[in-house]
């Protein structure tokens, strides 16, 4: 319990947020109108793994908040929508926030929901965040659509060329999901690394229901490739990796950030060793709130979590969402989505307990890449880039 | 691409794959032979099956020799109690092929919302790893868990065409399917034949379901994906025409791998729905292969 506290403390110490001098107690957050935040995320479906996870740790966030005080007296309080990471029921969800809670800003994830929502984001001016979500033209979806995670140009393009610097790769085949989340990204990677100087000899994307690669990977093995690129969800890239090892082909293989997962090591064993995954928030190592956030996770939840980079990101995102709340209203201004994206423009920088230094660019948000790679069937460090 | 190394191993692997499909095909295809009906409510038995195999391997620690047969038996009584409680208490009220199509459908989907209730929606695999060693045979990855699918699938298809040909209940369900009142004219329960169907089709398809959870990852909603490759391997393979219906999903799932050496992955899926469409419009009694001559010669008198 100790323990815990002491997370907590670090964690809204390490945030900077300045709501510990505002009330004393939870008792004070209890006093007045709750500030609502949405939350849309997909926690029943193929993605539930991650979304779930996501919202446990923004409902940790927003505990943190409210136990040091909420926002100005106000208690901040989550209003959470699954998704299922369709884009149907993304809109759905969005307009329920928008015109039925009235909520003025929410937070959300997954490219295909991302851009799904954002017509409902501008029309209903409310201000969208994606957190997590990483398609380049998430940056180009209107004035109320904001994103919190660095967009897929940052570490995609640090990966490509890493490949191709360090790593002395020339021949990389590129397998991805034919949807939002994989063919911009692809595109990306292949424009990257051939840029460097290198020749990729496979483009291929796959179907998102397919659990059968077989015949797309005999492919690439004629292809012959030096370097494997995935970059697909968490039910098909160990799959591929899988397949991949069972026809005899031994390249490396590397994906984004959500290969980060413990579950994609178990399910693969050695065949996962030499994987890459980036991650674009800092490990253990780097970052000293969060050995005590895993803690406390593994106390609360008694697993590690999937997608922790993710995940560090969305616990911040709350602290965040406080932050505009709270500059809104130190303003004497209605928290609307003109006000909060003012507030998110205007402070501009944010300094996130397990995330470390953010700065909103406009439409972009530029972070260090840190690579890992999978030695001894865990994830270890590779690199960090800096962009 | 023309390799012949990459073509045989296309025709393994897509082989291999096809086995879960094609023990599914046969579920569906023997139940619709004897019963008349497009029971769809066997999505719920092929939830039934994976999610209680998953249930007793991971949660209770049991060994596969025990979790596969109470899998199989738990799909069984399922499947019976459908007939009973359900298909037989239509048939009594002489419904329409309608309400049995929509009371099958409606079945598989609140069988899939109990188990969404009690397993969720992340996909789960039967086994931890979904790897299995693997040898190279003349340039050919073939994999222990290939061997095991393909061994299963004809071990399976054979018994069940001995049960066919050799049992008196092999003989009654035969029966059933060709007049099911003509045969309980002769002594023949068609009420038997019915749950007798319903036995063996939970039998093929927890087969199918293990050989399918081994590998991929399986949702409460995965099973009414694969009953539509069941459904589309009857329609070509030929109502009434059991073994003929497995034979479609291999050749399907065979062209779909062959397909990827001609166009995008992406399109693969699309396949499937081509042939649906071209089965039902060109095809509505299934692809007849022409008879051979032999017997044609045989046949005539002297």
């Amino acid at each position: 319990m100790i323990t815990k506290n002491v997370a907590r403390r670090a964690l809204l110490q390490g945030a900077g947020v300045g709501l510990a001098g505002a009330f004393a107690g939870r008792a004070a957050a209890q006093g007045k109108e709750p500030l609502k935040l949405g939350i849309t995320e997909p926690l029943t479906g193929s993605e539930a793994g991650y979304g779930a996870d996501f919202v446990t740790a923004m409902r940790m966030a927003a505990k943190d908040v409210n136990d040091q005080g909420g926002i100005n007296g106000h208690p901040l309080e989550l209003v959470v929508i699954d998704t299922q990471a369709s884009p149907q029921l993304g809109i759905n969800a969005a307009n329920r926030l928008a015109t039925i809670d009235k909520i003025p800003m929410f937070i959300t994830a997954w490219s295909a929901v991302v851009k799904a929502q954002a017509p409902v984001a501008n029309r209903e001016k409310v201000l969208e965040l994606s957190v997590g979500a990483n398609a380049p033209d998430i940056a180009k979806l209107g004035d109320y659509v904001y994103t919190l995670f660095p967009l897929a140009e940052v570490d995609v393009t640090a990966l490509a060329k890493y490949t191709y610097d360090k790593l002395g790769k020339r021949r990389a085949a590129v397998v991805f999901i034919n949807n939002e989340t994989g063919i911009d990204a692809a595109k990306l990677y292949k424009t990257t690394f051939e840029g460097a100087g290198g020749q990729i000899v496979l483009f291929e994307a796959y179907d998102p229901k397919a659990t059968e690669f077989s015949g797309m990977l005999l492919k690439m093995r004629a292809a012959n490739p030096d370097m494997v690129h995935v970059h697909g969800l968490l039910v098909d890239t160990p799959l591929i990796i899988a397949q991949m090892r069972q026809l005899g082909m031994t390249q490396r293989v590397s994906s984004y950030s959500a290969g980060y997962n413990p579950k994609l090591l178990a399910q693969l064993g050695p065949a996962a060793e030499g994987f890459i995954v980036t991650s674009l928030a800092p490990g253990v190592d780097d970052n000293k709130n969060l050995p005590g956030f895993l803690e406390r996770w593994n106390n609360e939840v008694k697993r590690p979590p999937n997608g922790l980079p993710y995940l560090q990101y969305n616990y911040d995102s709350v602290l965040i969402a406080a932050k505009l709340y709270k500059y809104v209203l130190d303003k004497n201004q209605e928290p609307t989505g003109d006000t909060l994206r003012d507030a998110l423009l205007a402070i501009r920088e944010f300094n996130g307990p397990l995330t470390g230094k953010t700065i909103v660019d406009g439409h972009h948000v530029n972070k260090p890449v840190y690579l890992l790679t999978v030695e001894n069937g865990k994830f270890v460090p590779m690199a960090k880039i800096e962009s | 691409m023309t390799d012949p190394i990459v073509l045989l191993q296309i025709l393994w692997t897509g082989a291999v794959t096809a086995s879960s499909y094609v023990l599914l095909t046969v579920a569906f295809s023997l139940t619709q032979k004897v019963t008349g009906l497009w029971n769809f409510a066997q999505a719920g038995t092929m939830g039934i099956a994976f999610y209680a195999m998953y249930f007793l391997l991971n949660d209770l620690g049991q060994p596969l020799f025990a979790a596969l047969p109470v899998a199989a038996a738990l799909a069984g009584a399922s499947g019976i109690a459908t007939e009973v409680w359900g298909l037989d208490v239509l048939r009594a009220r002489n419904s329409g092929n309608l309400t049995f199509f929509i009371f099958t459908l409606i079945l598989a989907e609140l069988i899939i919302y109990i188990l969404t209730l009690l397993f969720g929606t992340e996909p789960q695999t039967l086994f931890p790893s979904i790897l299995s060693p693997v040898h190279i045979v003349g340039g050919i990855a073939i994999g222990e868990w290939d061997l095991w699918a393909v061994g299963i699938t004809v071990g399976a298809l054979v018994a069940l065409q001995l049960f066919l040909r050799l049992s008196n209940d092999g003989q009654f369900l035969i029966a059933v399917a060709d007049n099911a009142r003509l045969a309980e004219l002769y002594g023949i329960s068609a009420r038997r034949a019915y749950c007798v169907t319903a036995a063996i089709a939970a039998v093929l398809i927890t087969l199918a379901m293990y050989l399918f959870g081994a590998r991929s990852g399986i949702t409460p909603n995965s099973s009414m994906e694969l009953i539509l490759t069941a459904v589309i391997g009857t329609l070509l393979g030929g109502m009434g025409r059991v073994f003929m219906g497995g034979l479609a999903s291999l050749v399907l799932a065979l062209i779909q791998s062959y397909s990827v050496l001609v166009i995008g992955s992406r399109w693969q899926n699309l396949l499937i729905y081509g042939f649906l469409f071209v089965a039902i419009v060109v095809f509505p009694r299934g692809i007849h292969l022409p008879r051979r001559r032999l017997r044609l010669h045989a046949a005539q008198p002297g």
